[in-house]
């Protein structure tokens, strides 16, 4: 909290589903705050519904928060713009589009002024960053889970934004696939400058990409603990978990967020 | 030898396979009917058949039948189509349309197409206008319900999606929802097609004076065995033809679920 120049500044953030079903209200925040500087890379973890979809949406625009607000570059989040983009756990790919197609969607409906050279040339780059170049007229059925995680950040990164919200980006990508897209997360996000919050249940992953852990209560949510990264970078080009700072964070994450998971079944209970 | 019957992998082998089977069918089924083994009244030899086709198209009354189902057919499923699929994507899109319209539409749909036939003659008497509007109807309800189904079932995590890049409302439908129900579309005009198919013949059958139905009709009270099967050849021909049509534009429409469904 408070770090000065911030990005993007959650204050308060709290929302309340109402269930369809029977109208019954459901607490899934209860008053976020968060900082992440320029070009931090954050991580969310914590218990499973403890509300961090929730928090990512609201980032994004797309769910309201109940009290408190976002704001992005000092300007209050109300809906999805430009600035920031997603990258979803089932891929959220168009299945009827090709790859090339597919990542033209993260350019179709913004008013960018560009010319079809210039987003053919974006489209072609974008792919090239996500290594898929060759696979430009495949559909997303011919593609492995990886591949296709590879054209939802390809669809990301197209429309240039400033905001990179991940859900569970590599959560259903085999493992081996996983730390190789790990590596190259890493690597895009230094190259683009993004500011990027990631939500991952993996504690290895959070610690591998985020240069700050936010921990995040049982539901309804709200920020436990935020824990500096200390491992230099870039982390894929040496084994971080030899590093001796590795084993005692990764201890204490995994305390705070067995502590939590005790917590929610308390609450269940 | 695993006693299993395996199929030729080459495509013309497998062609050559199947004009083989009929061939050997058509010659039992000669022989049979020439033996007369069966009463030939009602199993006439492929023979027989082959000429009452040929001079019913040589005399025009096959052609004429054939003419007036096919046109029949035509204007009936156009209507049922231009109706049944915007009705079906609104009632899929509208809670408020769904809630409105959903007990006739699933009421209509489970009512037996036979059971309307009297009452459709008593409002339009024998004309086309009976024939047509049991075609429309009979088409009707499939469209309506697999049209429905698609906007209903569209992955939300797809409209999530188009709503991050910015799709307005309007784009959402166009890019997202419209393309996902594409092949529910498709599988709706599929079953509305065998349908309208069973509706135009119940028509011709009970009520019209025309077509293929009223043929079959004719051929069976004059004992006209041959006639009667030419008919019914002509009507597999065309359910046949608009099937394998449908089947094409649904590989075209959407080549994902066809894949994934091998895969
Ligand atoms: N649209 C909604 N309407 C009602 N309740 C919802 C809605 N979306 C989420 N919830 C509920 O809010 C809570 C938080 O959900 P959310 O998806 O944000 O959790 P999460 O931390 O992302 O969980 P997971 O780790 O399983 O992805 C859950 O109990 C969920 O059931
Ligand atoms: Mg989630």
């Amino acid at each position: 909290m408070g770090i000065e120049d911030a990005y993007i500044t959650a204050r308060g953030v709290s929302v309340t589903y109402r269930r369809q079903r029977d109208g019954s209200e459901l607490p899934a925040l209860a008053g976020v705050d968060l900082d992440v500087a320029r070009g931090e890379f954050v991580a969310i973890v914590g218990p499973s519904g403890c509300g961090k979809t929730t928090f990512l949406n609201v980032v994004a625009g797309l769910v309201p928060a109940s009290s408190g607000s976002v704001r992005v570059d000092g300007v209050e989040v109300t809906a999805p713009g430009p600035d920031r983009a997603m990258v979803f756990q089932d891929y959220a790919l168009m299945p009827w589009r090709t790859v090339e197609a597919n990542v033209r969607f993260g350019l179709e409906f913004q008013r960018h002024g560009l010319s079809r050279d210039e987003i053919d040339a974006r489209i072609r780059e974008a792919i090239e960053l996500v290594s898929l170049t060759g696979f430009e007229r495949a559909f997303p059925y011919e593609l492995s889970g990886g591949m296709r995680q590879r054209v939802g950040i390809a669809r990301a990164l197209v429309g240039r934004p400033r905001v990179l919200l991940a859900d569970e980006p590599l959560g259903a990508v085999d493992a081996m696939t996983r730390e190789a897209m790990q590596g190259d997360l890493e690597r895009i996000v230094a190259a683009t400058g993004l500011t990027t919050i990631l939500i991952t249940h993996s504690i290895d992953e959070a610690i591998a990409l985020a240069d700050r852990l936010v921990i995040v209560s049982h539901r309804p949510g709200q920020v436990r603990e935020i824990i500096d990264v200390p491992l230099p970078r870039p982390r894929f080009d040496y084994d971080i978990k030899a590093h001796p700072e590795y084993a005692p964070l990764r201890e204490h994450v995994w305390d705070l967020l067995k502590g939590e998971a005790l917590g929610a079944k308390e609450v269940e209970a | 030898m695993s006693g299993r019957l395996r199929l030729p992998d080459s495509r013309w082998a497998r062609i050559a396979l199947s004009v083989v089977n009929v061939v050997v069918f058509l010659t039992i089924w000669e022989i049979v009917a020439k033996e007369e083994v069966i009463n030939p009244l009602f199993f006439p030899a492929p023979s027989d058949t082959w000429d009452a086709l040929r001079e019913g198209f040589a005399d025009g009354t096959l052609t004429d039948a054939l003419l007036w189902s096919l046109r029949c057919f035509a204007i009936g499923m156009v209507a049922a189509a231009v109706v049944g699929i915007p009705v079906g994507l609104l009632m899929g899109s509208s809670p408020a349309a769904y809630t409105l319209l959903s007990p006739y539409v699933w009421a209509m749909a489970s009512l037996p197409r036979v059971a309307i036939t009297p009452l459709l003659v008593l409002i339009f008497g024998f004309s086309q206008m009976a024939e047509l509007v049991l075609i429309f109807l009979s088409a009707l309800f499939p469209i309506v319900i697999n049209c429905m189904a698609g906007p209903k079932t569209v992955d939300p995590s797809l409209l999530r999606a188009g709503r991050v890049f910015g799709a307005s409302r309007l784009a959402l439908y166009a890019k997202v929802v419209f393309p996902f129900t594409l092949p529910f579309i498709v599988s709706g005009l599929n079953q509305g097609l065998t349908r309208g198919l069973v509706g135009m013949v119940i028509a011709e059958i009970f009520g019209g004076n025309d077509g293929l139905g009223y043929v079959i009709q004719r051929a069976g009270e004059t004992f006209e065995a041959p006639t009667l099967y030419a008919a019914l050849f002509l009507l597999v021909a065309i359910s046949l033809s608009l099937v394998q049509l449908l089947r094409w534009l649904e590989v075209r429409v959407a080549p994902w679920r066809n894949q994934s469904a091998r895969a």
